[in-house]
């Protein structure tokens, strides 16, 4: 038993020691999601092992499992006092993660947001996934594409402090102020933890508070979705238009019968794939530049500061292509 | 034969709850430091480990007071919360206001401290005057002060606190973080009360039973009140730590350190049912949760994995516990 017990602990060390050399030998990069075990980030996860296998550098996805800025902060603090190169981080909070994102950079290690914005000071790079004003305005036009421009309508999202999710929906308000007058929001954004489950029932809860509803608005993967199966139990699907900001593998089923008329988003993987190979440049010392051709993401556009950088342009998904895309 | 050997071995092992963890511990940290020596074996990571302790550490010797006494506080967290919301608004309003540093420091941690007691005021008023099962009426305000913490942020978080709060959560002292020094305060002031004080007896006794305790000539409404009271007062200390490393004041902070706070109780040694319980244990369980968490994050373990193996971990505990009980009952004792 003893002998056994030695033996096991001689292999651990073994490996372990292992697993250090290997690591050793390329740069490590740390790419923390808001949260991890939903398809959002699963499909980004992807992306990040494939730039770390295409590129031979050591990728570390790892994440709280709900989206919370605390947790974030005590997971970086542990991959800070492990030694690792860069981090690239879509924070939960900005504010609660810039006392961190400050050790990090007294510890020598490049810091990078994803996804969502840090402190702007802080950070070396900013991978966007699209420009928030275009998208914004997208987003408001789509609804009223399959609503028309006269009626109430309602947000739900997925967390008030959300700083990318706020910023598009203060675009598109801004947006539909001028352009669609008639458009009438009939109650503050409703926030829904990043949860499908809440998303529809808040959904639920609004259909009901408000009879004269037209559309719904879902920002964050899963609140068009939880919006689209709330309209669909309630068959509603015909007065109700619920578009937004999902992953098309979700939205299939919802976009086949119409209570999801149309959702919009980028790839997730290609953003993950983009954090890395960019983290990776960095580390070498190149900056990105504008209309820089990114092998496996395309072109990116570099704006002026240097180091904001964005994807491209949004993707529709609907009926007829949602079920060629992966994610 | 057999049997009687065992059970003298288990009662001693249970004689021992105490030392038997710290054997855990320092056995947890010789194979962590094993496993990875480069990384876990530093002192960075030991000074992020002692960091990230305290917030948790203060927030388990909180609730496993509570549980001494034979109760629970389902409502630590949000207590916390509170705290830290109401108290983070004034020290944000007064910062913009430009009143000087000390004094916005001091009426910011006052507020804290007051709010928390309110809060502790409210759950020793529903536990000990109006006579609801603690798991219940905690549960109730745990509602409540979500609800406040909720009514004020609308969901997001409060943030622009002065340079000179933040030093509380992220500055270090000769090398020892902070809040490490104030958990170090916590500890000592709270064996103080609980295990060399009058009124520490009293809440053992509570634990036991409340009722002899009681008829024994105790003011039992009183200690439960105060033992309330400063299991609040903790978590505004908590708060305060959270607040300040974080640089905002959320609804949601801490909140998954409430059931984990009763698992270090637990885990620590405390009956869950009250009248026993050691401060020494408690904290050393929060280290080795400690341990165990930055030790397989640092190995890029999945956080959905360690979450399953603290949950493995407590089921051993609970089961040598349980067991060793149910030999004591076998054998008579």
């Amino acid at each position: 038993m003893k002998a056994r017990k030695k033996a096991l602990l001689v292999i651990l060390a073994f490996v372990s020691f292992a697993g250090m050399v290997f690591a050793q030998s390329k740069p490590t990069i740390v790419i923390m999601p808001k949260l991890i075990g939903i398809p959002y980030f699963n499909a980004s996860e992807v992306g990040a092992k494939k730039a770390g296998a295409d590129l031979g550098v050591n990728v570390i996805y790892a994440g709280p499992t709900t989206a919370d800025a605390a947790e974030q902060v005590k997971m970086l603090e542990d991959f800070i006092s492990k030694g690792v190169n860069a981090i690239c981080v879509a924070p939960n909070d900005p504010a609660a993660l810039s006392p961190v994102l400050k050790k990090a950079k007294a510890a020598g290690i490049l810091v990078l947001d994803w996804d969502t914005p840090a402190d702007k000071n802080l950070v070396d790079l900013s991978v966007h996934q699209i420009d928030d004003k275009v998208y914004g305005q997208h987003i408001w036009d789509l609804l009223v594409k399959e609503m028309g421009d006269t009626g109430d309508y309602a947000i739900i999202t997925g967390g008030l402090s959300a700083a990318n999710l706020n910023t598009w929906i203060d675009y598109g308000l801004a947006y539909a102020k001028t352009k669609y007058p008639k458009l009438r929001l009939v109650t503050d954004k409703v926030p829904s933890d990043e949860k499908q489950q809440m998303a529809y029932q808040k959904a639920l809860d609004i259909i009901k508070a408000y009879p004269n509803l037209k559309g719904i608005i879902g920002i964050s993967t899963p609140a068009p979705i939880g919006a689209a199966q709330a309209v669909q139990e309630k068959g509603l699907k015909n007065k109700i238009a619920v578009v937004g900001t999902a992953l098309p593998t979700d939205s299939r089923p919802y976009l086949e019968d119409g209570s999801l008329r149309v959702a919009t988003l980028w790839d997730p993987s290609k953003l993950g794939y983009l954090t890395i190979y960019l983290a990776n440049e960095m580390l070498k010392g190149k900056k990105p530049v504008d209309g820089q051709n990114v092998p496996n993401v395309g072109k990116i556009t570099v704006w002026p500061d240097g180091k904001t950088v964005i994807m491209g342009p949004p993707t529709d998904f609907t009926k007829e292509n949602a079920k060629d895309y992966p994610f | 034969m057999q049997n009687i050997e065992k059970s003298i071995y288990i009662s001693r092992f249970r004689k021992n709850k105490e030392a038997a963890l710290f054997l855990i511990m320092v056995g947890m940290f010789i194979l962590m430091s094993i496993l990875s020596p480069t990384t876990f074996l530093t002192w960075r990571n030991i000074q992020s480990m002692a960091y990230q302790l305290p917030e948790f550490g203060i927030l388990s010797i909180a609730m496993m007071m509570v549980i001494v006494s034979g109760g629970i506080n389902l409502s630590i967290t949000f207590t916390a919360a509170l705290s830290s919301i109401v108290g983070g608004l004034v020290l944000s309003k007064l910062a913009v206001s430009g009143a000087p540093t000390p004094i916005i420091l001091i009426a910011g941690i006052l507020t804290f401290l007051g709010v928390a007691a309110c809060c502790g005021l409210i759950n020793g008023f529903v536990v000990a005057e109006i006579g609801i099962t603690p798991m219940l009426a905690t549960l109730a305000t745990s509602t409540l002060f979500e609800g406040i913490c909720l009514n004020i942020t609308r969901g997001g978080a409060i943030s622009g606190f002065p340079d000179a709060f933040l030093w509380i959560g992220n500055s270090a002292v000769l090398g020892i973080p902070f809040p490490m020094i104030i958990f170090v305060l916590v500890i000592f002031a709270s064996y103080l009360i609980l295990e060399r004080t009058s009124f520490g007896l009293k809440t053992y006794m509570i634990g036991c039973n409340p009722r002899v305790t009681f008829y024994s000539g105790v003011n039992v409404k009183r200690v439960l009140f105060g033992i309330y009271i400063f299991s609040a007062v903790l978590g505004a200390l908590s708060g305060i730590i959270m607040a300040s490393r974080y640089n905002s004041a959320k609804d949601s902070y801490g909140s998954s350190y409430l059931l984990q706070s009763v698992a270090a109780s637990v885990l620590g040694g405390t009956d869950i049912v009250g009248g026993y319980g050691k401060i020494a244990g408690t904290v050393m369980a929060v280290m080795i949760i400690q341990i165990i968490s930055s030790g397989l994050n640092i190995f890029g373990v999945n956080r959905f994995v360690i979450n399953a193996i603290m949950g493995c971990i407590l089921i051993l505990v609970l089961a040598i516990n349980t067991l060793s009980n149910g030999e004591k009952i076998a054998a008579g004792k």
